[in-house]
Formats: structure tokens, C-alpha cells, sequence
């Protein structure tokens, strides 16, 4: 091991812009685009046509990992880009797309916040504050104005709610250490649960926008009880799994790791 | 004197998360219009170098930078990245990695759109790289439909197209194949010597750079141990040894002479001056008689393959493996070698004729049982990895086929001790180096125990330490009683390890024979654009019915005509 001390003198190094978008480098942030417009592309066979979109690509379960990886806003710029090539290349796989562009881009920003240090930590609050307003939006509109049962709606958006509460309790920051924890054990869970949190709040982006025009049926909040989760367990299981062999393999190979990073 | 282009002033680096330095206290100076070649042994920090001189060490990567770099005289930690790659051209080792457009001309233009040349000018610069590098006409080509040699030169050309002051490259033919390596090397000779261009190359090709190089550089453990002309650095044979680095075989040659030259020759043309004239007499060596065949292990009966747009692949292949053969298979890169090895595992089935495993016809195999007979490794490791330790990957096929549990722990962990990974058994094995990544994909297939170990191009792009660990690990299994065949380009490595060697050209198998006798078939070789040894050109030149193979059996015969005078050795 070579210990001497150099002897010339330590520059001031920085990481300067161009090459990277908010300490991503361009590179990853163009190839996590690839990876997404390909996820988008891809529907889930066991698709369950509820909330947004006709159906269910695979890339719904990688929202928040897209966050981790390039940090909140790199990660929302490639999700956002990802998905509206997408879905332009495969139509079949959302209602509007600006919801589901919005959705992905507000998944990746959640998941950024979630696993932030330093002085972006003091993004949550805003952000939760904005999710908050959605939620209240969305449920409000089907309760208030469209007269829907107050049980059925909170059941049919289970996913919504419980996401915006994980966000806003300490399990983000449990989540957070899981996420950088050594053990790819912990990681695996802390994918699974972050995944839950950052989809259940791009669903909530979406499923607002898509109900203030679509305005579905009181029944089918009923209908959405059951099965929403079920879709969106499908959802954190693909995070989880992905998610462990990527950072797993970017943790070993030692890959320089963008600033804002959550691994 | 005009000012040194680049300026390393006291420069040491360290990679954020690493506990060691680099590069460490790096000083040195390359004039305009030299070429320089770096040399030393993985880990050296020449790659590092090579990133220091356009800013990305540390730019993109960060860490701690200390003294200073100044190309073109711009410091390379404050100017901005896109300020040096206009005077800095990179060109990395894997063409494919480099390659993005979707035509030759867009990749050229590229660089040019983004540092928002106008577009006439754009015009002019792709029409006159392509004619320096040789691809005029493949304008509209896509780079993925262009041969390795040709892809790199692609890559040179968009480099060239910006103008840059130095054209640095890191290894950019340690995976071509030798005509390919040879069409890059006349590139930049070209660039070089009619140009101007000042061009500094990372790599291990010793006979290339003593050739073509005005300096070398050997670093070793991020330190510059070493620096001067080829002629110095390339005769002190003991230096570069120490370092795990390969001299050229002419300077070794000499070098085991009891009585060597003051100065060693370092290129071929040198050392034939150097030789007596022909010997006379010599006596062929006595043929060595060949193992005791038994029934074959492996026969290709009148095999052809056409890919599915037409192309012909294999043409009427004739051959048979016997067990505990080790067996080599060269040719140039697109002439059936793969291919033929693919059909003895059925990842590719006969368009005609047939191939028999112990007897019996592949196509009554299933693909994972004959895995259980013929172990192949690829060419890039890399490709076949895809669990998160070391153990899972070594264990993941026996699992797959439902071993009882203790024996996937009694085979994995005897392969880990074969392999010597026990000690990085649970790390990633994208956490180790390239040498042992391809000794992890050995294990893995070794835990099959099969009879026949395929190894397709096994030392592409590993330094010489590195190759020689892997095929030292070839011995011992062949020892063992397995049957080896090996996929090499570098026919220097071999002597030593296979015992026949299979030529091919065009589909079809050229030339069979004891590696000694195939090695002096200089014509076949050539026809192939085989490089030969430089041991076997001077074993040509000193006493061709001998048929020498390395420099030390050309020294021995060499020390033995001295010690005569001039009589047969």
C-alpha cells in the first residue's frame, strides 16, 4: 500500500456542471432514460386496469429507485423523460399522458427527498405538504362533490394515504438508513417499503389528475379497495428485487456515485 | 525549444473511498509531436494517467488531486472538462462502448455538433478523417456493422475530428483481433509520423511500441519508476519482469544469451541483424509422438452453419477432439471460431452434418445436459456474471440442476480453493479485478465437473501476469485429465500450455497440426494474418528445420552455435 504523502500540492476539486445534472453524471442520467422508456414500454401481464393507464408497465415499480440512484431532480428529469417516450412509443400503457409523465417524475422526487441529506431534508416538508394537498383534492372532489361513501374512499385509496403517512412519519428516515445499510437484507426491505412510499404518492400525483377528468364511478373506489394494493405490492416487489441486484452491483464495482444519491 | 504540450508537475491522485494513492508524485513532460507509451502492469495507474490529461480524474470523479496537469497549457482541474476534449482526444479499450450514433458520419460529426461547429465545416472535418483512418466510403455505414479493427479506427476518427492537440489511448487494442490491432498501430503511425499528432497509448503490446513509440513510461503502483527511449526501457529485461511486464520477445531472446549484447535489440529487424548467418545441419526435432488416442470425445463430421440471414458461417468442418487433448483454435475474428465451439454445445445447431458428444449426435442432447460435459467460459466473463457474491455465482448452476445441498457446499467450496477465492467468496465478483472475475466464471463452470473446458479468448485484455495465471490454471486442469480447448489471437502465450493447434479461414479449418509444426506454417499464418512469435520468425531466420517456439529455445540454440563456432547447436 502506498502511504507516502504527496508532495505536491492538494487542489480544490470540484464537479463541475455540463457533465452532470444536479451531481448525476449525464451518462446515468441518459442511461436510467433508456431503462425506463424500456420498462414503459413493457406492460405487467397481470395487469389490473385501475386508477391510471389502460395498464401497468414495469417501470411503475422503479420510480423511487430511479431517485436513489441519481438523487431527486436528475432522477425526476430521467423518469419523466423515460416515461413520455414510453408511453409514446406504447400508448396502450396510460389514459393521459401528462399524469403519467407527472406521476413518474413526482415519484423520483419523493424518493430523492426521502433518502436526502443534509439541507435537503428540509424538502420533505414542502413536498409533503404538496402530496397532502392532492390527497385532499382527490379524495375531497369524490367525497364532497361526487358524493362517494367516505369508507369507500379511503379503502380505494389505501395506497394514497398510507403512502403519504409513511412519508411523513420517521419511517422515511428509517427507510433512508435501510437504503445506505451494509446488509443487502436491509436494503431489500428498505427498497420494498421506500418503493411502496414514492409509488403510492406517483399514483396519487396521477390518479388526481386523471379523476379530475375522468370522474369514475362512486362504486369503483369499492372496486379499488382490493386491488389497488395487490397492484401496488406488484410494484415494490419488482422495486425490491431490481433494486437490490443494481446497487449491489454499483456498491461493488465502485462506480463513482452521483452527489445526491441515496446508496 | 517550444514548451512541452503536457505538463505533469508533481501529481498524485486518490479515487473517493480509496484508501491508497493512484498516482502518486508524478512528474514528467511530453513534447508536441512525440509518441509515448505507457506500460506496467494492472493497477499501475495508467488508465488514471490517461483520465488526468482531459480532466476527468478528477472532474466526474472527484477524490483528492494534488500538484498539476497542464495540456496544451490549461490546467486540467480548473478548466472545464469540455474545454479540454477539444484538445484532448480519448480513445478507450472496447470500441462498442464508445460507438452511440447510428452511422459513421454522425458519430464523427457528434463531438463537432456539440461544440457547435458550423456545418460545412463539420462536412470537411468527417471527409478528412475518415480518409486519415482509412474509412472513406462507409460513411452511411452503421459502426456496429464494422469490424473491430474498424470500429476503433471510427473511434480514433471522432476523436481526430475535434482537432485535438494529443491523442490519448487506453489500451485501444488489447481486444482486437491481430489484423485489426495492426490496422489501428498503421493509423497512428500514419497520424504520428506525416501528422504531427502527438499520441500517447496505454498497453501491453511490447513489440508494437518498441516499434512505433519515441518514449516509454513504466509506472508501477501509481509511482513513474521508469522512463526513456524503447531501446532502454525494453533491454532491461530484469525491470520490466520484476514489474509482471512482458518484454518483446527479441529483447528476451538475447537477454538469456550467457554473454548478452551491451544493447539489446528491442525489434525484430534489430534481432535478425543481430543472428549469425543460417545454421546449417541441424537436426528437426524428433517428433514427438502423439497421445495414445481413444475414442473421440468430441467429432465434427462435415459440419456447415449459415446464420439466419444467409451468411455462411462454418463450411464443411472436419474434426475430432480426444480426451485429455489440450487443443488451441486461432484465426481471425469472424472466421467460424465461435461458432464451431457453439455447435459443440448446441447454443447453434448444423445447418448440415452433425456433431457427436461421447457418440452421440447434439441434437439428442439437451443444452444443460451437454453443460454438464462441456464447460465454456466466454469471452467477456463479464457477460456471464449476474449473481451478487462470489459463492452464489460459483453455486447458482449446481442449485439450478437441484444438488443436494451439501454437495453444492462441498463442490463450491472445493472450486473456490482450486481457484484460490476463498477469501473473496462473499464479495461481489464485479468487485474484482478482470482476472479474477474470469477465474470466477472458471469456478463456476468447473463446479459441473465437466470433461472438456472451452475457453474462448480467455486473455483478451488481461495484462501478461494475468494471462498467465489463467492459462497456468488450463495446465493444471488439463493435467488433471480434462480436455482443453482454448480461443486465443495472442499465439505467444501457447507454447507451454496446447499441444495442436487448429487453424481457420473462412469457415473452414486451414491447417491441423502439433502446435511446432502450425507455429512455422508461416504461410497458413499469414494467410490468416496470424502474427507469429517474433522467437518463431528469428527460429526461422537462425535454423528453420529446427523449428524454434520461444526465445528460450531460440537462445539455447543461439549460446550453443556461439559456443561451437557457428556448429549446428
Amino acid at each position: 500500500m502506498n502511504i507516502q504523502i504527496p508532495s505536491g500540492e492538494e487542489r480544490h476539486v470540484q464537479r463541475r456542471g455540463g457533465a452532470t445534472i444536479d451531481g448525476a453524471p449525464v451518462a446515468y442520467v441518459a442511461a436510467l432514460t433508456a431503462v425506463m422508456i424500456a420498462f414503459t414500454i413493457i406492460p405487467l401481464p397481470l395487469s389490473i386496469v385501475i386508477g391510471f393507464g389502460r395498464s401497468f408497465p414495469l417501470s411503475q415499480g422503479l420510480y423511487g429507485l430511479v431517485g436513489w440512484l441519481l438523487g431527486p431532480l436528475a432522477g425526476a428529469l430521467a423518469n419523466g423523460i423515460g416515461v413520455l417516450i414510453g408511453i409514446f412509443v406504447n400508448p396502450q400503457n396510460t389514459t393521459i399522458p401528462g399524469a403519467s409523465v407527472a406521476g413518474a417524475a413526482m415519484g423520483a422526487l419523493a424518493a430523492g427527498v426521502l433518502g436526502a441529506t443534509g439541507l435537503r431534508r428540509r424538502w420533505t416538508l414542502p413536498l409533503a405538504l404538496f402530496f397532502l394537498l392532492e390527497y385532499l383534492l382527490y379524495g375531497g372532489r369524490a367525497i364532497v362533490q361526487n358524493g362517494a361513501d367516505v369508507r369507500a374512499v379511503l379503502a380505494g385509496s389505501f395506497i394514497n394515504w398510507s403512502a403519504l403517512l409513511l412519508f411523513i412519519l420517521p419511517t422515511r428516515a428509517l427507510c433512508a438508513r435501510w437504503l445506505r445499510h451494509a446488509d443487502l437484507r436491509y436494503v431489500t426491505v428498505a427498497l420494498f417499503l421506500g418503493t411502496w412510499i414514492s409509488s403510492g404518492l406517483a399514483h396519487l400525483t396521477s390518479a388526481t389528475w386523471v379523476y379530475f377528468i375522468y370522474n369514475w364511478p362512486a362504486e369503483n373506489w369499492w372496486l379499488m379497495a382490493p386491488a389497488a394494493p395487490v397492484e401496488h405490492v406488484a410494484r415494490c416487489v419488482i422495486g425490491a428485487i431490481v433494486g437490490t441486484g443494481v446497487i449491489a452491483g454499483l456498491r461493488a464495482t465502485g462506480i463513482l456515485k452521483p452527489l445526491h444519491a441515496a446508496y | 525549444m517550444t514548451a512541452p504540450l503536457v505538463v505533469l508537475e508533481r501529481l498524485s491522485y486518490q479515487y473517493p473511498r480509496s484508501e491508497t494513492l493512484a498516482l502518486r508524485d508524478i512528474s514528467l513532460e511530453i513534447q508536441r509531436g512525440e509518441f509515448v507509451g505507457l506500460i506496467g502492469p494492472t493497477g499501475a495507474g495508467k488508465t488514471t494517467l490517461c483520465l488526468a490529461l482531459n480532466g476527468i480524474v478528477p472532474q466526474f470523479y472527484g477524490g483528492r488531486f494534488f500538484g498539476r496537469a497542464l495540456v496544451a497549457g490549461l490546467d486540467t482541474v480548473e478548466q472545464p472538462v469540455h474545454a479540454l476534449a477539444a484538445r484532448v482526444g480519448m480513445v478507450f479499450e472496447d470500441p462498442e462502448t464508445q460507438l452511440t450514433a447510428t452511422s459513421v458520419e454522425n458519430e464523427i460529426a457528434f463531438a463537432l455538433e456539440n461544440l457547435r461547429t458550423p456545418r460545412a465545416i463539420i462536412r470537411q472535418r468527417i471527409a478528412r478523417v475518415l480518409a486519415v483512418v482509412g474509412l472513406t466510403g462507409l460513411e452511411r455505414r452503421h459502426p456496429h456493422e464494422l469490424s473491430g479493427g474498424q470500429k476503433q479506427r471510427l473511434a480514433i476518427a471522432a476523436a481526430l475530428a475535434v482537432e485535438p492537440a494529443v491523442l490519448v489511448l487506453d489500451e485501444a487494442t488489447s481486444q482486437l483481433d491481430p489484423a485489426g490491432a495492426a490496422e489501428v498501430f498503421s493509423v497512428l503511425r500514419a497520424l504520428n509520423r506525416e501528422q504531427g499528432m502527438t499520441v500517447v497509448m496505454a498497453s501491453h503490446a511490447a513489440e508494437e511500441l518498441a516499434e512505433f513509440a519515441d518514449r516509454l513510461f513504466l509506472l508501477a503502483e501509481g509511482v513513474l519508476v521508469e522512463e526513456g527511449t524503447p531501446d532502454t526501457i525494453y533491454s532491461q529485461v530484469a525491470l520490466l519482469e520484476a514489474h509482471q511486464l512482458r518484454p518483446p520477445q527479441v529483447a528476451k531472446t538475447f537477454s538469456l544469451l550467457p554473454e548478452p549484447p551491451v544493447r539489446l535489440p528491442v525489434r525484430l529487424e534489430e534481432g535478425l541483424a543481430a543472428l549469425p548467418k543460417q545454421l546449417v545441419g541441424l537436426e528437426p526435432p524428433a517428433v514427438i509422438s502423439q497421445r495414445p488416442h481413444a475414442a473421440p470425445m468430441i467429432s465434427v463430421e462435415g459440419l456447415h452453419h449459415r446464420f439466419a440471414d444467409g451468411t455462411p458461417a462454418l463450411t464443411g468442418i472436419d474434426l475430432a477432439f480426444y480426451p485429455g487433448e489440450y487443443a488451441l483454435i486461432v484465426g481471425q475474428n469472424g472466421t467460424g471460431k465461435t461458432s464451431l465451439v457453439k455447435h459443440l454445445l448446441r447454443l447453434l445447431e448444423p445447418t448440415q452434418g452433425r456433431v457427436l458428444v461421447l457418440g452421440r449426435d447434439t441434437r439428442e442432447w439437451t443444452v444443460g445436459t451437454l453443460a454438464r460435459h462441456i464447460g465454456y467460459v466466454a469471452q467477456n466473463p463479464d457477460q456471464q456474471i449476474f449473481n451478487a457474491t462470489v459463492m452464489q455465482e460459483i453455486a447458482f448452476a449446481l442449485r439450478q440442476l437441484h444438488f443436494p445441498p451439501e454437495e453444492v457446499a462441498s463442490r463450491t467450496a472445493e472450486a473456490l480453493t482450486v481457484l484460490g477465492l476463498e477469501a473473496v467468496a462473499d464479495q461481489h465478483p464485479f468487485s474484482l479485478p478482470k482476472g479474477d472475475r474470469a477465474r470466477v466464471i472458471i469456478a463456476a463452470m468447473l463446479v459441473l465437473q465437466p470433461q472438456v473446458i472451452i475457453l474462448d479468448e480467455p486473455t483478451t485484455g488481461q495484462d501478461y501476469a494475468g494471462a498467465r495465471a489463467i492459462l497456468d490454471l488450463s495446465r493444471v486442469l488439463h493435467e488433471q485429465g480434462k480436455t482443453i480447448i482454448v480461443i486465443t489471437h495472442q499465439l505467444y502465450l501457447m507454447p507451454g500450455y496446447a499441444e495442436r493447434v487448429i487453424v481457420m479461414g473462412k469457415g473452414q479449418v486451414l491447417l491441423d497440426a502439433p502446435l511446432r509444426q502450425a507455429y512455422h506454417a508461416l504461410g497458413v499464418l499469414r494467410d490468416t494474418q496470424l502474427s507469429p512469435p517474433q522467437a518463431v520468425l528469428l527460429g526461422q531466420h537462425l535454423c528453420p528445420a529446427v523449428q524454434l517456439l520461444t526465445p528460450e529455445e531460440v537462445a539455447h540454440c543461439l549460446a550453443t552455435s556461439q559456443a561451437s563456432g557457428g556448429d549446428p547447436c
